[in-house]
């Protein structure tokens, strides 16, 4: 349960963190406090197997991909002692073409799967909201397709990208000759990104659709009575009410386009070329088909210091609120 | 999982009269985007099950002779031939094993959590929140290290292990509204009654949360048999590997012989599908309740 973020910045430290919390969760459960029945010793204890599995499974697989980014690792070394070249392997990763180029991927992948789901999801759930049979069929099959592995439907896209698939049949039925969706250099990382937001939508519609259902249902009324619009009461009743959830989930949304690998993986490769290379992405090509795994680890270094920063603050608004009750 | 009511969790005073006024007579607006989602949502699944039934090595797939459509199973047979009972049988493996692991780790932290009391358990969710939230393309690269050094490569333990420690922490932060909601009163009057901790969190609090852990036991099931990029990694030779890693390798390999690629796509689709059809009712509201807290 040790924390990235102290890793990263003292590697020394080793799992000092983990420690404090075990050593403070353990002190904190001496049965002195108010109500005897409930803090009795042991609660805490529940914790401890997967404090431990998460040691050794991550934990330590994490301080070794902190150690491995500061030394010269490759294929033949990886199972002997390294060397200690200090920020090395961050500075190659700096200086190269291909990691500014795979930056500026993820700000556009990113960019696109977080407003094509965020919205996407927002209009379906509005759409689905409230009665009907074939709302709740349509809710429950797009809700399947989510549930489907990514390796599947990032399989079927595909071949429907592909050159004899369905979307280039009806290109070029309709005039527009064939498009490239996946092997040129410009569209396949907007047409991967698509994909991928594709994919999150069902999610992002459920989660939406049970904030809207939430929504007082008197104030939607009072609105009806005083005869606001249709699109009034969205914009001015419904969306602010869906702030709060609005948030929790553009954070979800927003990492799991940052981590996205299976539909690259499965659909592109990361290519061609560099052209959907994204930076999570980059790293892992660098250490598995390059075999370069000081410089891939420095580039999941850096890819994993993004996801602390987007961690600390939703789990500082998450929780913090849990606290006060 | 045709009929639909909205969940427990959400059931407000006037939600039936808002279901009357609200959207029962939806608009043109409203049913163009909900044909647009059917087409977005069951074409690619049509499509896929459509090439499947084309036999194998027809380059262009039903797009060749839509006009002459003679479904066979050839390419289903031609999947079976390159080892796919036995992926198939790999993957129930891993994914049961996962499923069991992170169970058995995430249920007891996600009870012991449960009450945010002191400032050491907002840490220790932050971390969970931070684990949850890395790349897996980041997390491989030392597991395979780890790993090689005690000499679990091209096992399914290694998989497992590394599944579980991939979403034991997501899999404790979707458990713990389910412990939360256990009042506290019960748990008091189980330990006046003389119910030892333990006793208590098997009698009194897995009961009540155990529709968390169903829904979470499913998730955990579904993702790990989907998971590939740990299974291609950790395991070295192909003829162990999981279904979804063979359909990963497959596709980057040979993605010309459509229809067997999407008979293989199919087979690893249906386990899932079977689950789901079982699970969708309360993965429904799990799922919602997890995200919104």
């Amino acid at each position: 349960m040790r924390s990235l973020s102290h890793e990263e910045a003292l590697p020394a430290l080793g799992s000092a963190p983990a420690t404090q919390v075990a050593a403070s969760v353990a002190r904190g459960r001496r049965p002195t406090r108010r109500r005897p029945g409930r803090l009795r010793p042991g609660r805490a204890l529940y914790v401890l197997p997967l404090l431990v599995f998460l040691l050794l499974m991550a934990g330590y697989p994490l301080e070794q991909l902190v150690r491995m980014s500061f030394s010269n690792v490759t294929i033949t070394t990886l199972q002997h002692a390294w060397s200690f070249v200090g920020f090395q392997n961050y500075r190659d990763a700096f200086a190269s073409p291909v990691f500014s180029q795979a930056v500026f991927h993820t700000i556009i992948f990113v960019a696109l799967v977080f407003a094509v789901g965020m919205l996407g999801g927002l209009t379906a759930a509005l759409v689905l909201r409230g009665g009907g049979r074939f709302a709740g069929f349509l809710l429950g099959l797009m809700v399947f397709v989510w549930s489907l592995p990514p390796v599947v439907n990032g399989s079927i896209w595909r071949f429907l990208m592909d050159q004899y698939g369905l979307l280039n049949l009806i290109s070029r039925g309709i005039g527009t000759g064939t498009v490239p969706f996946l092997y040129s250099p410009t569209s396949s990382v907007y047409s991967v990104a698509l994909v991928n937001a594709w994919a999150s939508i069902p999610f992002t519609a459920l989660v939406f659709r049970a904030a809207l259902l939430g929504v007082d249902a008197d104030l939607i009324e009072a609105g009806r009575v005083d005869g606001v619009r249709k699109w009034q009461e969205i914009r001015f009743i419904v969306l602010p009410a869906l702030r709060p959830t609005a948030f929790v989930l553009g954070v979800l949304e927003l990492v799991y386009a940052f981590r996205s690998f299976d539909f690259i993986y499965v659909m592109t490769d990361g290519g061609p070329g560099t052209a959907t290379n994204t930076l999570p992405f980059l790293g892992y090509s660098e250490a598995f088909t390059q075999y370069q795994y000081g410089l891939g680890s420095a580039i999941s270094v850096i890819a994993g210091v993004v996801i602390i920063v987007i961690a600390f603050v939703y789990s500082r608004s998450v929780f913090s609120e849990e606290r006060v009750k | 999982m045709t009929s639909r009511q909205p969940p427990l969790a959400t059931g407000i005073p006037g939600g039936r009269a808002s279901s009357r006024l609200d959207p029962a007579r939806p608009g043109a607006v409203s049913w163009s985007l909900r044909i647009f989602l059917l087409v977005l949502y069951t074409l690619p699944l049509f499509w896929l099950f459509m090439t499947s039934l084309e036999p194998p090595g027809n380059v262009g797939g039903p797009a060749v002779d839509m006009f002459v459509f003679r479904p066979t199973l050839e390419s289903y047979q031609a999947a079976l031939n390159g080892g796919l009972l036995n992926a198939v049988l790999q993957s129930l493996i891993i994914a049961s094993g996962a499923t069991a692991l992170t169970l058995a780790v995430a249920l007891p932290a996600a009870y012991g959590l449960a009450q945010v009391r002191r400032r050491t358990v907002v840490v220790g969710l932050g971390a969970l929140v931070g684990l949850q939230m890395l790349p897996q393309t980041a997390t491989i690269i030392p597991l395979f290290q780890v790993f090689g050094t005690v000499h679990l490569l091209d096992t399914q333990l290694a998989v497992i292990l590394a599944d579980a420690a991939l979403l034991a922490p997501w899999a404790t932060l979707l458990l713990r509204p389910f412990f939360r909601a256990v009042p506290e009163a019960l748990e008091e009057a189980a330990a006046l009654d003389g119910a030892s901790q333990l006793r208590t969190f098997t009698s009194v609090c897995l009961p009540i949360a155990r529709n968390g852990a169903a829904t979470v036991g499913t998730l955990v099931f579904m993702i790990s048999w989907g998971e590939f990029l740990y299974a291609i990694n950790l395991i070295l030779s192909p003829g162990k590997y999981p279904i979804s890693a063979l359909l990963a390798e497959q596709i980057s390999q040979f993605s010309s012989n459509w229809p067997n690629l999407m008979a293989l796509a199919a087979v690893t689709a249906v386990p899932i599908m079977v689950l789901f059809v079982f699970t969708y009712r309360f993965l429904r509201s799990g799922l919602t309740l997890g995200a919104v807290k």
